[in-house]
This record gives C-alpha cells, structure tokens and sequence, in this order.
C-alpha cells in the first residue's frame, strides 16, 4: 500500500502554463471565494437564528440580508469552482493569467457593488430579483437596484470572459469540439484506439461543459441584466414578466449547477491520489454522461415555473424529464464510479479525502431531495417552502463546499507533507457533517409541513424548526471554523516534497 | 404529528437517504485495508452498473408516467365546465372571494396587480392543498375541490417585499 500521495504529473511535453502561475491564479480564485462563503455562512446562520426567534431582525434587514447572502454565496462557490478548473486545465494546456486576473477582477468589483447596494442601499430583491420587484413596491432607494444590476452585470461579465478563455483553451488542447467532446472515442472506438490518441482527461468535460452552459447562462444573464438596466432608466418600457422569469431562471438555476459541476473536477483529479495506484481515465460512458449533463442542466431549469401555469405545457413535461434524465450522469457515472475507484482500494484517509469522499454523500442526498421536488405531484406540495431550500442546501452546503475544501486541503497536504491527526478529523467531520445534516434536517422538516421559503417570521411550526435548527447551524459554523484553522496551520507549514505516512 | 402526504414524502426521502448514506458508508469502510487491482474491481463493478442503471431507468419512467395525472395544467374545455372565480394577489393581500363551495370543481383564476406573488392555499388542519403563482399580466387557472369544509389560510409563496411574510387571506369553504 502507498503511503505517499501521488503528485501531479505535469506533462513535459506540451506547453502549459507555469506551476507557480497556475497555482497563484487558482489562489486568486479560491481565496476571495472562501472568504465570501465564509462570511455568508455566518449571515445564513443569523438569518436562521432571527426565523428561530433567537434574535431579531427587522424584516428589511432580513430580506437585505438574505438577498447578501444569496448572491455573494453564488459568487464565492462560483469563484471557488473557476479557481480550481483553471489551475487543473492550466494542467494541460497553456491559458493567460492575465485574462483569467481580469475576469477574477470583475467578478470581485460585481461582488462589492452588490455589497454596496445592499448594505448602504439596502436592496433586498433576493439574488433572484425577479421582475419587476426590483422597481415596484421598494423599501430601498432606486439607486441602490440600479448599482445591483450593475454590480450583477460586471459579474456576469467576468464569467463570460472565463467561460470564453475555458472554451477557448479546451477547444484549442483537444482539436475542436470533436476532440473535446471524445466524439471517436463514442462512436468509433476501434478507430480511436488504432490511431494512437487519447481523449480529454474527465476534468476537461468538466471545463467543457461548465464553459459551454456557463456561456448559455451568462447570455441569459446578460439579456435580462441589460432589459432590467435599460427598464431602471425608463420606467415606461414594458416588460414580459414571464419571459424574464424564464431568462432569471435558466441564468440562475444553471449557475447554481455549474457551482456543483466545477469543484466536481477536483474528485476526478484528487480522489485516485488517496488510492494505491488507481485511476480515472476517460471512457465512452464518462464522455457520454458528460454530454448528457451538458443539455440536461441546461433545460431542467423549467421545473422552476412549474406553477406558473401560462408557461407553454410542453416544457413543463419536459422539466419533470430533464430533471430525472440530469440525475443519471452522477448516479450512474460520477458517484458509482467514485465509490468504485475507493473500494478496496487501500485508500488514505485524510481530511482532504474524506471531503472529496462525502461531499459525493451530499451531493446524492442533495439530489434525493431535489428528484422529489421535480415530481410535479410532490411540487404542489413544496414549491417554495423550505424544501427547495433543504435540498439545494445539502448540495451546495455538503457536496460543492466539501469538493473545494477537499481540493484546497489536497493541496495543503500536498505542499506540507503532513496530514491532520485522527483527531482533528474527527472533530472537523463531527461540526461539518453532523452539525450539517442537523441544520437541513430543519430545512427538510418544515418544508415537508408546508412552511414558506424566504419569510422573516415563520408561521408554525417554523419557527420551532427553526429555533432547533440553528443550534445545529452553530455547530456547523464551529466545525468550519476548526476547519479553517486546521488550513492555516498546514499553510504555515514549510513546503515538502514528501509526504509522510499517516 | 398527523402523517400527511407530504410527512410520507418526507419519509420516503430519509429511507432513500439512509440507503444512500449506508451503502457509500459501507464502501468507505471497505476502502482501507488491503488494495485490490483496479481491473479487478471494475469487471464485477461495470456489471453492477448496467443493473443499476437498467433499474433507475424504469424506476425514472415509471415515477413519470405515475406522475402525468397529477399536472395540475388544464385546457379550456376541462376548465369551462367549472365556476370561476377571480383571485388578485397584490402588495401585500390576496383578493379573494371570502367563500368557497365544498365537494365542488372550481377554478381560480389567479393574476396579480404589481409584482409576483405566489398562492398557496391551506385547509383547516394546515395542509397545503394547492398552489399557484400569481404574475402580473398573465391569469393562472387553477382548478381544485375542496374537500373539507372550514377555514382556509392562503399565504404569499413568492418573494414580494418587505411585508411578504404577513400577505395572508382566509375563505370559508361551506
């Protein structure tokens, strides 16, 4: 059995870009990014005291807050995700820093217009800002939507750039979209295998598919940023609720998967270096789930509008199919093959591989949750009440969170050469998993009872739920907390080559 | 606790998660320990993998086809058979009729006058029994029996405002 994590094999033979660059970029990314989910962790957990009734917040702050907390989290997971798929392509082929610091820096100037709009103009239209609240019926000045909007619209503007610089570079590395997609490998495999090529390594399907939908959500975003724009200058021009809804919804459901499916490549890279020897290679069955998952997020979005019953009624048949057809690539690719490259595999555990290993966890009882909320007979039941949140929670929270700090404690381990006590882990995995489940139990309980999403008093039996909850909440915030000084410590580290055993 | 539909939906998805859980628990125990060639485990693993795929297929569109009877979108003809009644939503109240007939198919036509609201409709035990959004320019059909006579609650299900969590109605259902 090893007792070594394998390092990076860096290939000598193409162009890529410089270790040390990459991984200041990634850096670049992850930081800010971490700090951003960290801080609005800690407003989650206010916003859920206050439902609880453990202190008060007036409902404007509430709703301020919770618009905060919502859109600087979808920024730091995103950035977090681009940080890290940009250092592992950058793994294979050459990409500009200074095109990925210049979307980096847009996304971060969003992120403090957004901050500004809401804690000096006190915006509270929720990161969905569905038209037209953000215009009518305001507690907060018209300034403040329109410094949103452009804050939205210089985020918006830096993922397109990365998007573009990803696609651009995967296209590049691969020989256009039949090389990136593997389309040989599917379809003429003997041919493939006779002509001495190899296709994309499983990280890179990663970046395709992020790159190609993300760019479908950044035009969506884009459009509607630009519409609500132009309707905050001239409140004369009318607009089509419904269509905005649609374009807010394919912007903001597909960001929030693609906040998934980033980080997802940090398992495929990381995962096999805990193994004795095993690895993940790319298959016809990878590239065809990838494929799959590259148009099945892309339209499942219309299980949103379920209950808006003007939406066309074919779509909404299509909804409840592309969002069962979108859970088939994780549960029968990503995570079956996951566990199966674990097993029996004189696998290491380390905190690094212990988050890779249960954010997959979270990731499918995310998904449990949210196959229930796609049946339109059960969506009649939780449309909007904190089920949606519950389940969305549990991914992002316990599956895209524990990707990235998987990720970013590979690399701590990687670069100290040590690994944190049996110890440590335990208590980290005791906060963050079982503080965690304890927190969206809550979530899956009230909304099973019917209780509303997004309200600042809750009617029963919310706010005991509530009250319950956040005493789980404290202990995930505790666990996080060791988390991040376990991080530190190891970063303080000198640099090793060598990694110790266990 | 009553065990409603919803508590046995909630049900449902703990025993799925536990399964879920257990079964990838139970593979990380089997993880350390001595290695076992990768070929190996793949041959008996990719035919595990056809059979789960082959069972989350039908399990996918048998869950489909159960659930087609329960989209709740009606044409014109189904909805001209019923009474109508017309529902506002605004900021921050729900104009509504204040009563509804018991055991009777009725449709809701539900709009909303400035920005989106959502309707959610609870029957006197506090069951949700239905819900709809409410959009400015477009009218929403919803049709429902009430099944049980009393009070009904309606609550805002949309995001609307500084008052949203105090949007409320009530009906008598007779």
């Amino acid at each position: 059995m090893s007792d070594t994590i394998e390092t990076l094999a860096r290939p000598a033979h193409r162009e890529v870009t410089s270790d040390r660059t990459a991984k200041r970029v990634m850096w670049l990314y992850i930081g800010p990014g971490l700090i951003l989910v960290g801080a609005m962790v800690i407003a989650g957990l206010g916003l859920r005291m206050a439902q609880g009734g453990m202190h008060t917040f007036q409902p404007g702050l509430f709703y301020s807050l919770m618009t905060l907390h919502g859109s600087a989290m979808m920024v730091g997971m995103a950035l977090c995700g681009m940080g890290l798929l940009w250092y592992l392509f950058a793994q294979e082929g050459p990409l500009n820093p200074t095109t990925a610091v210049v979307a980096c820096a847009l996304i971060l100037i969003g992120a403090v217009l957004v901050a500004i709009s809401v804690l000096v103009g006190g915006f509270g239209a929720a990161w969905t800002f569905l038209y037209p609240l953000p215009f009518v019926g305001t507690y907060w000045p018209s300034w403040a939507t329109g410094v949103f909007l452009a804050g939205i619209a210089c985020v918006v503007l830096g993922w397109t750039i990365w998007c573009l610089q990803m696609l651009g570079g995967v296209l590049t590395r691969y020989g256009g979209l039949r090389g990136a997609f593997a389309w040989d490998l599917v379809w003429s495999p003997s041919k493939f295998a006779k002509s001495g090529q190899t296709p994309p390594p499983p990280q890179a399907f990663a970046v395709l598919v992020s790159a190609v939908d993300g760019l479908l959500a950044g035009s969506a975003g884009m459009l509607v940023g630009v519409a609500l724009f132009v309707r905050w200058l001239d409140p004369t021009l009318p607009l089509d609720p419904l269509w905005v809804k649609n374009l807010t919804y394919i912007f903001g459901h597909t960001l929030a998967n693609l906040t998934i499916y980033m980080p997802l490549a940090a398992v495929y890279v990381a995962l096999p270096r805990y193994t004795h020897h095993r690895h993940w290679h790319t298959s016809a069955v990878l590239a065809v789930a990838w494929w799959a998952t590259l148009v099945f997020v892309a339209i499942a979005y219309f299980h949103h509008l379920y209950m808006d019953f003007a939406q066309p009624r074919a779509v909404q048949y299509i909804g409840e199919a592309a969002s069962y057809l979108a859970a088939f690539p994780p549960a029968v690719v990503t995570v079956f093959g996951g566990a199966l490259l674990v097993y029996r595999s004189g696998f290491r555990w380390t905190l690094g591989s212990m988050f890779l290993y249960v954010g997959m966890i979270g990731w499918v009882v995310g998904g449990i949750g949210a196959l229930l909320d796609v049946t339109v007979a059960f969506n009649i039941y939780f449309h909007n009440t904190l089920w949606v949140v519950a389940h969305f929670h549990t991914y992002l929270l316990e599956g895209a969170l524990l990707f990235v700090l998987g990720w970013v404690f590979h690399c701590l381990e990687e670069r100290s050469g040590i690994v944190s006590s049996r110890a440590v882990r335990t208590l980290i995995g005791l906060g963050v998993f079982g503080g965690g489940a304890w927190l969206l139990l809550g979530w899956y309980l009230a909304g099973a009872q019917g209780v509303p999403r997004r309200y600042a008093l809750q009617p029963a039996p919310g706010t005991d739920i509530s009250w319950w909850a956040s005493l789980g909440g404290i202990i995930l915030v505790v666990g996080l907390i060791m988390c991040g000084i376990e991080a530190i410590r190891l970063a303080r580290r000198p640099a090793h080559r060598e990694v110790p055993a266990a | 606790m009553r065990l409603t539909p919803e508590l046995t939906i909630f049900s449902v998805f703990l025993i799925l998660a536990a399964v879920a859980i257990g079964t990838l628990v139970a593979i990380a125990s089997a993880a350390h320990g001595p290695a076992v060639e990768q070929a190996a485990v793949q041959k008996s693993g990719y035919r595990l993998r056809r059979v789960w795929f082959r069972g989350l297929a039908i399990s996918a569109v048998v869950a489909f086809l159960l659930s087609l009877p329960a989209f709740p979108y009606r044409t014109r003809s189904q909805l001209a058979s019923s009474l109508h009644h017309p529902v506002t939503a605004l900021q921050f109240a729900f104009v509504i009729p204040p009563v509804l007939p018991v055991d009777t198919p009725i449709v809701l036509d539900v709009t909303a006058t400035d920005v989106n609201h959502g309707v959610g409709i609870y029957d006197p035990d506090g069951r949700i029994v239905a819900q709809v959004q409410a959009m400015p320019g477009y009218t929403n059909p919803l049709q429902l029996v009430f099944k049980k006579p009393g009070q009904y609650l309606v609550l805002c299900m949309e995001y609307c405002g500084i008052a949203h969590h105090l949007m409320r109605a009530t009906f008598e259902v007779r």
